[in-house]
């Protein structure tokens, strides 16, 4: 079994699945070259799951009700209603975590997670709690094999941004909505786009610049019109709240008329070289280490640049690139990773000693629910503190002491292959108990590396 | 004798001027002032906690207050959730003061960007949080109880951070087994090290316990106190205390909330022993609820809040600031307690007054959007 198996299994991957590593130690780089496809994408059962659109209107019929109701009835409603967000919610958890432990394209969903970080929405935003599940379905899954801008539009524009970001209730204030002073221009969105998703402040953007972009921005909203049903719940861009006029950011004009204005401005913000920059770098980062090597993020950089951040070719490069194939493997998993990667290995229906909701708690990592815009961190400061440390070391021994009798050496060679250290074998074989030695394997350094 | 931190130093080196330090005059280990900040997310309802004598809100709310012959008197117009019968002590005491009408300049009630406000307190866009710049100003070092440390602490200024565990704690000799296998890993070993040697704080009391939603404030409460009270123990700290969104049948969720909440300020006192006398704790939420009962026997997100201080260092046993009153035309938007006071001209008054930090650091770099501030919060 070549170590380049395990490499491709789980750095690029989400953790080898028993017999895996041997199966792809064949050929690893067309392994995970088969998976650039957006059929993968459709490989996700969606069965049950519920659009944004219907978790919207379902929202709405809510609090329409909610009016005419008073007392038992009225806290009825409301727990009948928070119980049914609550289940959407763990619905979409489930089968998201169902499907990373099964797929056999494990390289495309860790791809999916990295897109979703980075176009990080929450359910920390009440409203946003309704679509986070929704959103990695409609705006991210479907678009992470095609161009950069076109995934960056998706993800902007769809409801979960737009409410997270507060751009749905942004209005431009000579707008015909402004001038009734139904609300005020909010500037969330287009900071946090300049910021965050594209350009960072290596662009050298000014106050004026966001405040421009968001003026842009206004009208980009979510339907809520009764007399226009079937949009409902759904992006739509609404001329009235649209701030009139040419806008200029980072020294360019732009005099686009209504929704097209701010879908320009991103598009030119996508292809800038801080935009380029900024994601090479993040992935670089995630798929190699805390401190990639430079030559790995220009290579990167380049190759988005050169075809004008298509997506499909800047992952290409990465999986050629010499440096992702060194050893050994620094990168810490993140505790969803840990859990995940476990779940590969032993089934995930084992992993969970009680309520899945237990172990994300304790590791500090709910789905779904990044603590900011920035999304989750991903670096071993964050993630491998003394206090995480302690908890990583305790869901390991309470899920060991869980588990039915199990050879730890197997659990490792099949996780590891050529990865397994001798310190590691050592150690394990040298445990008390056949549970010390699961808790010693999760625990060990290269399992907790990718 | 004035002795700086590192941190100081470079700060004063960072070309600020420093026109005053007499405030920073303590060493570490002999200065044993305390500044905890409680954080209770989802707008915890202040007129249930301190409720006015005022026939209007007891109109406004119909039955979800409590019974008024159950109400704590403070002897001044204004009466405590029964539930808070230690906050009630401490009030007697002189160790508890008010303010009943404070809000950040969020405006929008929305849950998630008022946190995010009320932590950040900086400039617009700011990814850091005040309780960090202000230890970067300041010679303590920082404790976060809880599970990621939140935005009020994320910063340049190292934090500690330590939770409640929710599983069984690993045995003595599982722990030793792995120091060994990460000998040869620096990260891996370094991390585990410090976790064994955290002071302070008891794994057995602790353990399970924080599962039970009745002990999980307790234990949050008195597991900061006991690692802050320790010799050389952290200056500053914060917990968050979640479940505090009230919008339906509010009456039984506060009486289980302010009971809880009320259980973890004792256990605080007791754990910060001696402490105490020199601590400051800041209780408040990101904003406060609607003067007036919604239709599910609740409250709705509102404007102003309460900011409840304690500890042996508070000049307690009185309200501050100004009450803006609950006549309609007082209200803000008609519906809400009108925000008298900015949360950070507190805050910075209670940072300057009980932990010495530099004024004009306070007003540039921890607080750039505050105003005048407070006086006589702190026992001089």
């Amino acid at each position: 079994m070549s170590l380049n198996g395990a490499i491709a299994l789980t750095r690029f991957g989400m953790g080898a699945s028993p017999e895996e590593i041997a199966s792809v130690s064949a050929s690893p780089k067309s392994w995970l070259l088969g998976q650039l496809n957006s059929k993968n994408a459709q490989s996700f059962d969606t069965q049950g799951l519920k659009p944004s659109s219907e978790i919207f209107k379902l929202a709405r019929a809510y609090r329409q009700d909610k009016k005419n109701l008073t007392g038992m009835a009225a806290q009825n409603a409301n727990k009948d209603y928070s119980q049914a967000i609550r289940r959407n919610f763990q619905q979409e958890i489930l089968r998201r975590e169902a499907h990373a432990t099964k797929t056999a394209a494990h390289f495309h969903e860790r791809l999916t997670r990295f897109w979703s970080n980075h176009f990080s929405v929450s359910n920390r935003n009440r409203q946003t709690r309704l679509f986070v599940g929704a959103y990695d379905r409609e705006a991210i899954r479907p678009f992470i094999m095609g161009n950069f801008q076109d995934l960056a539009e998706r993800a902007i524009l769809h409801p979960a941004m737009l409410s997270f970001l507060d751009n749905y209730n942004s209005i431009g204030p000579n707008s015909k909505a402004g001038l009734r002073r139904e609300r005020g221009l909010n500037e969330n969105l287009a900071r946090e786009v300049l910021e965050l998703h594209t350009v960072t402040p290596a662009a050298g953007y000014s106050q004026a610049d966001v405040t421009e972009f968001a003026k842009a921005l206004t009208g980009w909203t979510i339907g809520r019109r009764e007399r226009e049903p079937d949009k409902i719940g759904k992006t739509v861009f609404e001329g009235r709240a649209h701030e009139p006029g040419t806008r200029k950011v980072l020294g360019q004009l732009y005099s686009q008329k209504g929704g097209k204005q701010a879908l320009k401005i991103l598009s030119e913000l996508c292809l800038r070289p801080e935009t380029a920059q900024n994601i090479a770098l993040k992935l670089a980062r995630h798929f190699h280490s805390d401190t990639p090597p430079d030559s790995l993020i220009s290579a990167l950089k380049n190759r988005f640049m050169k075809t004008g951040g298509d997506l499909k070719e800047v992952y290409k490069t990465l999986i050629h690139a010499p440096e992702m194939w060194d050893a050994p493997l620094r990168k810490v998993k993140t505790p969803q990773e840990l859990i995940i990667s476990t779940g590969r290995m032993i089934g995930l229906e084992r992993v969970f000693p009680r309520r899945s909701r237990d172990s994300y708690e304790s590791l500090a990592q709910m789905p779904f629910s990044a603590p900011t815009p920035e999304g989750w961190p991903d670096n071993a400061d964050a993630w491998l503190g003394p206090d995480s440390m302690m908890k990583r070391i305790e869901w390991a021994n309470e899920l060991a002491g869980r588990l039915p009798s199990m050879d730890a050496r197997v659990f490792l060679k099949s996780a590891l292959g050529a990865r397994l250290s001798e310190d590691t074998l050592r150690s394990v074989l040298r445990a008390e108990s056949g549970q010390q030695a699961i808790v010693l394997a999760l625990m060990s350094p290269e399992f907790q590396r990718r | 004798m004035t002795i700086l931190s590192r941190r100081q130093s470079l700060y004063l080196g960072g070309g600020f001027l420093v026109s005053s330090v007499s405030g920073l005059s303590f060493a570490k280990g002999v200065d044993s002032r305390k500044f905890i900040f409680v954080m209770l997310r989802g707008a915890m309802d202040g007129l249930s906690a301190l409720i006015p004598d005022d026939e209007r809100l007891d109109a406004l709310r119909g039955d979800i207050l409590p019974a008024k012959n159950e109400r704590l008197d403070l002897g001044n117009g204004f009466r405590l959730h029964p539930k808070l019968e230690d906050v009630h002590k401490f009030y007697n005491s002189g160790e508890a003061a008010f303010i009943p009408a404070c809000a950040t300049s969020h405006r929008e009630r929305s849950h998630f960007e008022a946190q995010d406000k009320l932590e950040s307190l900086g400039q617009a866009g700011a990814k850091d949080g005040w309780l960090n710049r202000a230890l970067q100003v300041s010679d303590k070092g920082g404790l976060f109880v809880g599970r990621a440390v939140p935005l009020a602490f994320k910063g340049e200024a190292p934090v500690r951070n330590w939770s409640p565990p929710m599983f069984d704690t690993p045995p003595d000799q599982l722990l030793d087994r792995l120091s060994n296998l990460y000998q040869e890993d620096p990260l891996f070993s370094m991390s585990l090290e410090k976790a064994r040697n955290a002071e302070g704080f008891d794994m057995e009391t602790t353990k399970r316990e924080s599962r039970r939603f009745s002990r999980e404030y307790t234990v949050a409460l008195s597991s900061l106190g006991k690692m802050m009270s320790v010799e050389n123990g952290p200056g500053v700290g914060m917990v968050a205390l979640d479940g505090w969104d009230t919008h339906a049948g509010q009456a039984n969720d506060l009486n289980r909330k302010f009971a809880a909440l009320n259980e973890g300020l004792a256990a605080l006192k007791s754990s910060l022993g001696q402490s105490w006398n020199q601590s400051c704790i800041v209780v408040c939420s990101e904003f406060g609820r609607t003067v007036a009962a919604n239709g599910t026997k609740g409250t709705d997100h509102g404007t102003a809040g309460l900011m409840m201080l304690m500890g042996g260092a508070v000049k307690g046993g009185e309200i501050h600031g100004d009450w803006p009153g609950l006549k309609k035309a007082d209200l803000f938007e008609g519906r809400d307690l009108f925000p008298a006071h900015n949360v950070s001209d507190v805050l910075k008054s209670v940072l300057r007054d009980h932990l010495g930090l530099d004024k004009r650091a306070l007003d540039k770099e921890v607080f750039p959007n505050s105003g005048r501030g407070f006086d006589g919060l702190i026992r001089s």
